[in-house]
């Protein structure tokens, strides 16, 4: 038996690698045979594309109608039985009567809120890491995301649109913000950077007066710029104003330090958790930062310390008030299934109620979690609130979108639904009917258990 | 769109809704919104908190709008609406008139009302005389977190990570010293049934886990037996008196409820069946999470609590439905129910939000207020004291900006005793 075994098992490794050895030459002939084919192919498609040009028809205007819901625009107030006409991904028309095309694709949001799409300012496991190349646009994550109301978050250092089905539209924005690292905890790193910064703007300043030489001196001498690379490149971007700047900062006196940094170099910078903020909110606000905060982020005070630390509910509300823009995000940005509830990303609206709790305004929790936060993510012409000519992205919700048991009974992206409550199995079952005493699925009980006893 | 507190059984809540309100609105111009307090005006001990609404929690489920609670030496002596109740001389005056008032909260499964170290002793896989009163520590940093979400008695429980961790206790969050907090030890006898105490070490498994529990109870029980018959004259013999199991006598007569840490549909099947059902004993199925609720048809046939949480859904893949775990069992026809917070996992503090979960997934508002209130009062026995405000009941209230389950609500005093252990004008925490 033993040998007959090995016989077999010497056999199959043979062929094994056999089929290694053989492989490269066989694929070979493939690729050159489908080279063939190829440019075969193509030479045929140019020549019918050119017959095509002159025929080609108008791609037809896509028309979305969203009729007389309650529209909250954020940015003009909230307005009752409005419709919405949307052409091709964008808002066009919008007011009470508003008629569509008969082609268009409608929707009778009567009784329901329509809110723009929710801007998360983070987020994890929605988009791939190249968000354009390994997005999974038919993920359950993605689904969920859309069922809290999403439909723009940041992933990485990239503005993506929850365009679920479709790869089509999937960026919004590249290369959102120029992370640096500028903290106590690597006092070396911290020190080298400050001293990049003063080096490109010492650069600046000769380059400056070396343009005034020039004027008069034909043989002014430029200033050296063989070393303006990598990270001095960066640095020099920043103070162009060319890009913003991204730290993360918690404590007060590494705020005060980024905020010092932001300050002294005149940089646009967004700092994000900000636990300590509220202790230092008006000279965050001074530094010109806008900050991305988690109302529920603890950390407790420590009592030996002369001064207001830890964290407080209140912070949002706080750095509010001194007039520093925010972006909300929950503590843990991406969705989550193992069953804690009301802490990752499917309930970012809940996080802006906490800071309601704190003391924030309504409607600045609502901006915290649409255009506040898409400003800062620099897509505010875009996305994040309902206005005429910004995309068609809308969260139509069951009740006030800051309440908590208000649920999202379609999402649009782009003009297309892309989330319905009701067909889909997920949330199908909780109040079907709308009312709060819904009968249980049918389908579910172990009919036996109980029944024979 | 959604409205609060259907209360189809109370005619007192939709009376008094439109009757009241106006009287409530002039109440915001006299008095000023916020709560004003009158220093030093009573005798110590005396206080009367005028409050826009009351929702006593009762078993009629009366909710008062514009009433008075008076309160004496640390226990509630009269509720009512403002026109019947005069506030004697002597008091002190709480003006809450744009404020909720509700029962203290409690929270069925806590660890943190102690120090976090000496809670999950793995000594033996079963460790029955371990007992957490050692570990309660007054104003610790985690009761005073746990009380500016309002929750003024818990269970503090061990850890789950043997199958017999001891005695819980159930205390107030609030008092100077042990003594003053502890409301009842041992408060419930706390057992894991798996998940975490397969940990303990390699080799051990359910089977064998479930034998070693029940030997322990079964030898705990005949304990209790031989003393009952030697107490009740049956048996002349008197028994060698054992300090482990002495403990035990209180569970078997029901004078304490054991909590089980009981999680997926089998292992409640075996909780129900071992502890419940056999050994007769008083239940709080704590957790009660994962396809654990396919068993509602179960436990209803039981005198069982069911505590539900941390987690608040379950993710069915075969059906692709996310299941409200409380909102499930419910709907199973269990109205024994009740949330909890299993802090540290979730903050003491947001006991309610863990509620107002439950209701995104499909539970109602009011019962979930009751989960956090009368339910665990009577599922840990104690509902003769705390759990809903009563004339005669513990003066254990927390002052709400509104609807304590709703994340923008905010818990602005809180009350132990009569005495105001939280203000969040003095230092908010949450």
């Amino acid at each position: 038996m033993m040998v007959a075994e090995m016989k077999i098992k010497n056999l199959c490794l043979l062929i094994t690698l056999m089929a290694i050895v053989a492989a490269p030459a066989w694929s070979l002939d493939v690729d050159k045979g489908q080279e063939d084919v190829n440019t075969k192919a193509s030479a045929e498609t140019e020549k019918s594309s050119d017959e095509k040009k002159d025929k080609k028809p108008k791609k037809e205007d896509k028309f979305f109608h969203l009729t007389d819901g309650t529209v909250h625009t954020v940015t003009g107030g909230v307005l009752r039985d409005i419709s919405i006409l949307c052409k091709n991904g964008k808002i066009v028309e919008m007011g009470q009567g508003v008629t569509a095309p008969d082609n268009a694709e409608t929707l009778d949001a009567s009784g329901y809120h329509i809110y723009p799409g929710l801007v998360s300012a983070d987020s994890g496991g929605i988009f791939g890491s190249s968000v354009e190349n390994s997005t999974n646009v038919f993920s359950l994550q993605m689904t969920l995301a859309l069922a809290g109301g999403i439909t723009t978050a940041a992933t990485g250092n990239t503005a993506a649109k929850l365009t679920f089905g479709s790869t089509e539209g999937l960026v919004v924005k590249r290369d959102l913000f120029k992370s640096l690292r500028y903290s106590s905890i690597e006092p070396n790193a911290k020190y080298e950077l400050r001293a990049k910064f003063e080096k490109v703007r010492q650069y600046l300043r000769e380059y400056e007066a070396y343009q005034e030489d020039k004027k008069r001196d034909d043989e002014a001498e430029e200033p050296d710029k063989e070393w303006l690379k990598g990270k001095y490149q960066t640095c020099l971007t920043l103070i162009k104003k060319n890009a913003v700047a991204k730290f993360t900062a918690n404590s007060a006196h590494e705020l005060l330090d980024v905020c010092d940094l932001v300050s002294t170099f005149d940089i646009d910078a967004v700092i994000v958790g900000a636990v300590e903020g509220w202790t230092v909110a008006s000279e965050l606000a001074r530094a010109n930062v806008s900050v991305v905060v988690t109302p529920r982020k603890r950390a407790r005070s420590d009592e030996r310390l002369n001064r207001a630390n830890g964290s407080s509910i209140e912070n949002a509300a706080i750095l509010h008030e001194h007039g520093v823009p925010l972006a909300i995000v929950p503590g843990n940005t991406s969705v989550t299934l193992w069953g804690l509830a009301g802490r990752d990303l499917l309930h970012l609206n809940m996080e802006a109620a906490f800071a309601v709790r704190g003391g924030l305004s309504e409607v600045a929790a609502l901006r915290a979690i649409t255009i506040d936060s898409a400003r800062l993510l620099g897509v505010e012409h875009r996305v994040g609130s309902i206005e005429i000519g910004k995309d068609a992205d809308f969260a139509i919700t069951d009740g006030d979108i800051l309440h908590y048991m208000t649920h999202t009974r379609w999402t649009v992206v782009d003009g297309e639904v892309v989330y319905d409550k009701f067909k889909d199995t997920l949330f199908d079952h909780i109040r079907p009917d709308g009312e709060l005493e819904s009968p249980p699925p049918d389908d579910y009980w172990p009919r036996r258990l109980g029944d024979d006893q | 769109m959604i409205a609060y507190y259907p209360l189809r059984s109370c005619n007192t809540f939709n009376n008094f809704l439109g009757v009241r309100a106006l009287a409530l609105l002039l109440g915001f111009a006299i008095f000023g919104a916020g709560i004003v307090r009158a220093e030093d005006s009573g005798k110590s001990g005396r206080i009367a908190v005028r409050a826009g609404k009351v929702i006593t929690m009762d078993k009629d489920d009366v909710v008062v709008n514009n009433a008075v609670i008076l309160i004496k030496d640390g226990k509630i002596v009269r509720v009512g609406e403002a026109s019947k109740v005069k506030i004697p001389q002597g008091y002190r005056v709480i003006d809450a008139l744009d404020r909720w008032v509700v029962p203290g909260l409690i929270d069925c499964h806590n660890h943190t009302a102690g120090s976090l170290m000496d809670l999950n002793d793995m000594v033996y896989l079963t460790n029955p005389g371990l007992r957490t009163l050692e570990t309660v520590m007054p104003e610790s940093e985690n009761i005073k977190q746990g009380r500016a979400g309002g929750v003024t008695s818990v269970l503090l429980i061990p850890g789950s990570g043997t199958n017999m961790s001891g005695f819980g206790t159930v205390t107030k969050m609030g008092g100077d010293t042990v003594d003053d907090m502890v409301m009842r030890s041992p408060g419930s006898l706390k057992i894991a049934q798996a998940g975490n105490p397969e940990w303990y070490w390699f080799g051990v498994g359910r089977s064998y886990m479930n034998y070693n529990t029940r030997q322990t109870l079964l030898k705990a029980k005949a304990y209790h037996e031989s003393w009952e018959a030697f107490e009740s004259g049956d048996s002349a013999v008197e028994p060698d008196y054992n300090p482990i199991f002495a403990g035990f006598r209180g569970l078997f007569s029901r004078e304490f409820p054991v909590s089980v840490h009981t999680q997926i549909y089998q292992v409640l099947m075996t909780t129900v069946d071992m502890l419940t059902k056999k050994l007769k004993l008083r239940t709080v199925l704590d957790h009660c999470t994962f396809d654990a609720f396919k068993l509602a048809p179960l436990v209803t046939k039981t005198d069982a609590y069911t505590v539900n949480g941390p987690r608040q859904f379950w993710f069915d893949r075969s059906q692709r439905k996310m299941n409200g775990n409380a909102a499930r069992w419910w709907q199973g026809g269990v109205h024994k129910l009740g949330i909890n917070t299993d802090a540290p996992v979730i903050p003491q503090e947001e006991l309610p939000y863990q509620a107002a979960m439950a209701c995104w997934y499909g539970w109602l508002p009011y019962p979930a207020l009751r989960g956090l209130t009368r339910i665990p009062s009577e599922a840990l026995m104690v509902d003769k004291r705390i759990g809903s405000i009563e004339v005669g009941k513990d003066a254990d209230l927390g002052i709400w900006t509104g609807d304590p389950i709703d994340p923008r609500s905010s818990c602005e005093l809180t009350i132990i005793d009569g005495r105001i252990v939280y203000d969040a004008d003095v230092r908010r925490r949450f």
